[in-house]
């Protein structure tokens, strides 16, 4: 009886029994992954488990051991550490950008040109007439010479607003194309499939970030319908890519990176929101494949540290870090909620309406001549976007700037025409009376709709355009819009009839019991669910935009409504439905399979086909590689001998051609019959050259079912283990194997999607 | 490649000079913000005034220091009802960190633009004899790394480096280009 395979170590190396230990290095690249290929998790977390424990038994053999052991303990935290503080002021430095660029368009600070309008008059005592232009800002026609009001003005301001507009769009996509393609769109669908294992090189490097950077600022500056919270988590993950390489931990293996990524992405909504635990439950939500608890812990941390790092480097003098921070007066009543639900409800409609449009027009980009203009489709749209979207007012202000007007409560600073409203401010600290809607209403609210619809339909063309573009602040712009209008609709209603049975008990009295304002958030709530189907990061990151903490109830209804509203026209989600788009190698792990075929049935080689497999001792090398040459598999099954099919191990196509490449430069003495020995000994006589021993590459330990197991088991260990093959056997013989490819040609048959797996 | 010296030496000496500069006393950092409604309300004369901004120290911002100076013949004797109706708040903030900020961003656009200049128009010319070599490559599949290094012209060793990286990542890109624009493998 062979004894159980042990760790044996001695001075220099370790060798264990199915894992290349730790002088992998001697076959430079092995255990190492290519572009484009999916990691084998289960090596990489055996890895480190042998690493560390390597590191923890040799802790007392003298001070450098022991801080080499505390080094790696804490590691992950000061890792975690310096992504938070790079996150945070990167995000600083994107944001201040931002807000400097976007009011290019309409002029500038003489004095101090790296001032935004609303900096610029921040002193000044003559802002009491509004906010809008003080005598300090330099609009462009003034610097022309013409008035504001004149109609050349108005021209001349119109053309300046679409030339800047059109130079900030055509920078940014030329800097993407010339420098970093991969900084292109909003890229959280990659994020999902790198994180779940995929490999895509450069995709997370120094470029696509310095890129990434400059180009949402540009994108956002030229008034395209995007946002910077997609992109923001792209740019903290490139960091944490980068600054795990620091960390050998980290750096060398991908496993163990993911962790770092994962604790990233968190990090990225908590700069781009002000919502540290809304990134966390992102990051859990949307975002990571695998998130166990340490994860939570890190991702914590990460977030909180970015947090701490924006709150002290922002500049803007607001008491309140949070981006959209609304206080109203009155509390919701308990009628409200039906409207609320029913928000929820168009809100999933918008979403599915939304996703559908965009998945048909990005597949259109794809396979039209369009796809071959990048450049020219950038400016294009943003010619178009500009030119329609100056006269009108809503659309001219930024999206962020206009989601703060919706949410906010009309009152005695506040001097738009959506708060055109018949009533006299006695009093800044009293209540706000109920008043009937002044025609300035109305026209704010047509002007809404028309903004609305011209949201939609840009958005739908603006989401996977080849410049940095997220999709958050369009969506909640989208439903603010929708709330308000539905709450200005509420609000007159119980101005009008406030003998109804609703309104009789707090509204009764002649003050304003509905509050626009809330509608609005929660419209923007429900719109961003029926895009995204989030839940409870959602309701999270809408409390913690607003600080509303009051308002989670209807939040939540609200989230609710959309989601099952929004499911029951289809289950994905936009980065699902991208992700499906593009053929990634995802294997989705929050859904149920249900389906009652076997291993036998998914496995390959179908039918009658010979199965592909390497002997243990009786191959010679040609023979190996003329294998390696003419089968394209990733995985090779190793068995005892041609007639017996008993399974010895599994060896990958990458280990075998580096390891075959290595010995054939080193060793003299290897001619095209040299035996290959994957395991056990040399038999019978020597022949005249002497074997090849790749002993070291051979897996002993693949994971292994029978033809029998129901594929539901199956698909369950793909998920929960990330493993990439599965060997069938029968009988305790080889069968077959199934990969993860198989797998998901298998669900999207069953589930009757349309499969174009990548690669 | 002294001519990018020579670029990046100046630019630096203007990136330091541009923080050597002086900024007018109207931006300044700290202001006291009262909102207050309309005059009218205590029968004054003067309406549509609502918000009243002035620069004085923290204990001074209230109704007293900052509104009644702009609006006090209005109102002559009717403080008393009308400073509670005010709201006053002290805000400071922070110009010097946005000027760095903004400086650094128009810093590494310019240098990007330039860069990106140079490399469309110059480095062509400047390597017109090297870059035959690997021009037919470019649309092969095969991605394995059996590519050799294009021959350079044998100069001294540093600048020999930085021209390998340099077309280790311009064919980095190129092959990030493929995939997005040509293939549309990624990035839909």
């Amino acid at each position: 009886m062979a004894k159980l395979p042990s760790i044996k170590h001695n001075d220099n190396k370790i060798i264990s029994n199915n894992i290349v230990g730790e002088n992998e290095d001697v076959i430079p690249g092995l255990g190492q992954y290519d572009d484009f290929q999916t990691i084998d998790w289960q090596r990489d977390l055996a890895r480190d488990r042998m690493r560390h424990r390597y590191i923890v038994k040799h802790k007392k053999d003298s001070v450098w051991d022991f801080i080499k052991a505390a080094h790696d303990a804490w590691s992950g935290w000061m890792c975690l550490f310096l992504v938070g503080l790079a996150a945070g002021t990167v995000a600083s430095i994107v944001d201040i950008g931002t807000t400097w660029m976007t009011d290019l368009k309409y002029g500038i600070c003489p004095e101090a040109f790296w001032l935004d309008r609303e900096q610029c008059c921040w002193s000044s005592n003559q802002t009491a007439f509004g906010y809008d232009n003080c005598s300090q800002w330099l609009t462009w026609p003034k610097l022309v010479g013409l008035s504001d009001e004149s109609a050349g003005g108005y021209i001349i301001a119109y053309i300046s607003y679409v030339l800047w507009a059109l130079s900030f769009a055509g920078l940014a996509a030329v800097l993407v194309r010339m420098f970093a393609p991969y900084a292109s769109g909003g890229a959280i669908p990659e994020i999902k499939t790198i994180l779940s294992g995929f490999i895509i090189r450069g995709f997370l490097g120094k470029w696509t970030l310095l890129i990434k950077s400059i180009g949402i600022m540009l994108s956002v500056a030229a008034g395209l319908s995007v946002g910077k919270e997609g992109p923001m988590v792209h740019i903290t993950i490139c960091i944490g890519n980068i600054l795990s390489y620091l960390f050998p931990k980290y750096g060398r293996n991908e496993a163990k990176k993911r962790e770092i990524l994962s604790a990233a992405a968190a990090s990225g909504v908590s700069v781009a929101f002000g919502a540290p635990i809304g990134g966390v439950l992102f990051s859990l939500e949307e975002v990571s494949y695998y998130f166990p608890m340490k994860t939570l812990w890190r991702s914590f941390f990460c977030a909180l540290i970015a947090a701490f790092v924006v709150r002290s480097i922002d500049p803007y003098g607001n008491e309140h870090s949070v981006l959209f921070y609304v206080e109203y007066s009155k509390p919701w009543i308990f009628f409200e909620l039906l409207p609320f639900i029913l928000l929820g409800a168009i809100g999933g409609l918008i979403g599915t309406l939304f996703i559908r449009a965009n998945i048909w027009w990005s597949r259109y980009r794809k396979q039209s001549r369009i796809g071959q203009y990048p450049v020219t489709e950038v400016i294009v749209l943003t010619l178009i976007n500009a030119v329609i979207s100056y006269p009108n007012p809503y659309t001219r202000m930024s999206s962020t700037r206009l989601i703060y007007l919706l949410f906010s409560q009309c009152g005695v600073a506040n001097n738009d025409y959506l708060c055109d409203y018949n009533r006299n401010y006695t009093n800044v600290n009293g209540a706000i009376e109920s008043a009937a809607a002044g025609t300035g209403v109305y026209t704010a609210l047509a002007l809404l709709f028309l903004a609305l619809v011209f949201k939609i339909v840009m958005t739908i063309f603006t989401i996977g355009i080849k410049v940095p573009a997220g999709l958050y602040i369009p969506s909640l712009c989208m439903g603010a819009i929708v709330g308000r209008i539905v709450g200005i609709a509420m609000e007159q209603w119980a101005y009008h009839y406030p003998q109804f049975w609703a309104f009789r008990g707090e509204c009764s009295t002649g003050d304003d019991c509905i509050t626009p304002g809330l509608y609005a958030m929660v419209g923007a709530a429900a719109v961003l669910g029926g895009v995204t189907r989030m839940t409870v990061a959602l309701v999270v990151i809408m409390f913690e935009l607003t600080g509303g903490v009051r308002y989670i109830v209807p939040l939540m209804a609200a989230a609710m409504a959309s989601k099952w509203v929004g499911d029951a026209f289809g289950k994905d989600g936009i980065y699902d439905a991208h992700i499906a788009l593009n053929g990634y190698p995802f294997l989705d792990n929050k859904e149920e399979f249900d389906c009652t075929t076997i291993a036998a049935d998914v496995m390959q080689p179908r039918g009658n086909a010979p199965l592909t497999i390497l002997t243990q001792d009786s191959m010679t090398l040609s023979e190996v590689e003329s294998i390696l040459e003419n089968s394209k598999h990733n995985a090779f099954p190793v068995v005892i001998s041609r007639e017996s099919h008993f399974l010895v191990g599994c060896v990958l196509r990458r280990d075998l051609m580096l390891a075959i490449g290595s010995v054939r430069r080193k060793q003299d003495d290897i001619s095209d019959d040299s035996l290959v020995i994957f395991n056990g000994f040399v038999q019978g006589n020597p022949s005249a050259s002497s074997p090849v021993k790749l002993r070291r590459i051979l897996d002993l330990a693949p994971i292994t079912v029978t033809d029998h197991t129901p594929m539901e088991t199956v698909i369950d260990m793909f998920r929960k283990l990330g493993l990439r093959h599965v060997l069938v056997t029968h009988n305790g013989r080889l069968l077959g194997i199934i990969t993860k490819k198989d797998v998901m040609l298998h669900m999207s048959h069953h589930q009757r999607t349309i499969p174009s797996v990548f690669h | 490649m002294t001519l990018r010296k020579s670029f990046f030496l100046s630019f630096f000496v203007l990136f330091i000079f541009s923080f050597i500069s002086d900024v007018n006393a109207q931006y300044e950092d700290v202001r006291c913000k009262c909102i207050c409604p309309d005059t009218a309300v205590v029968n004054g004369t003067q309406s549509h005034r609502k918000l009243y901004i002035e620069n004085v120290p923290p204990n001074k911002c209230d109704c007293t220091n900052v509104v009644l100076p702009r609006v006090g013949d209005d109102i002559k004797g009717k403080e008393k009802e009308f400073c509670p109706r005010c709201e006053c708040k002290y805000e400071s903030r922070n110009t010097t960190t946005i000027k760095v900020v903004v400086i650094i961003v128009i810093w590494i656009i310019s240098l990007l633009v330039i860069y990106m200049l140079f490399l469309v128009c110059l480095d062509p010319l400047l390597n017109k004899k090297t870059t035959t070599q690997y021009q037919e490559h470019n649309n092969e599949e095969d991605e394995s790394e059996t590519h050799s290094q294009p021959l350079r012209a044998s100069g001294a060793g540093v600048l020999n480096r930085v021209g390998q990286t340099t077309d280790k990542w311009k064919k980095t890109v190129q092959e990030q280009r493929r995939h997005i624009y040509d293939r549309h493998t990624i990035l839909n």
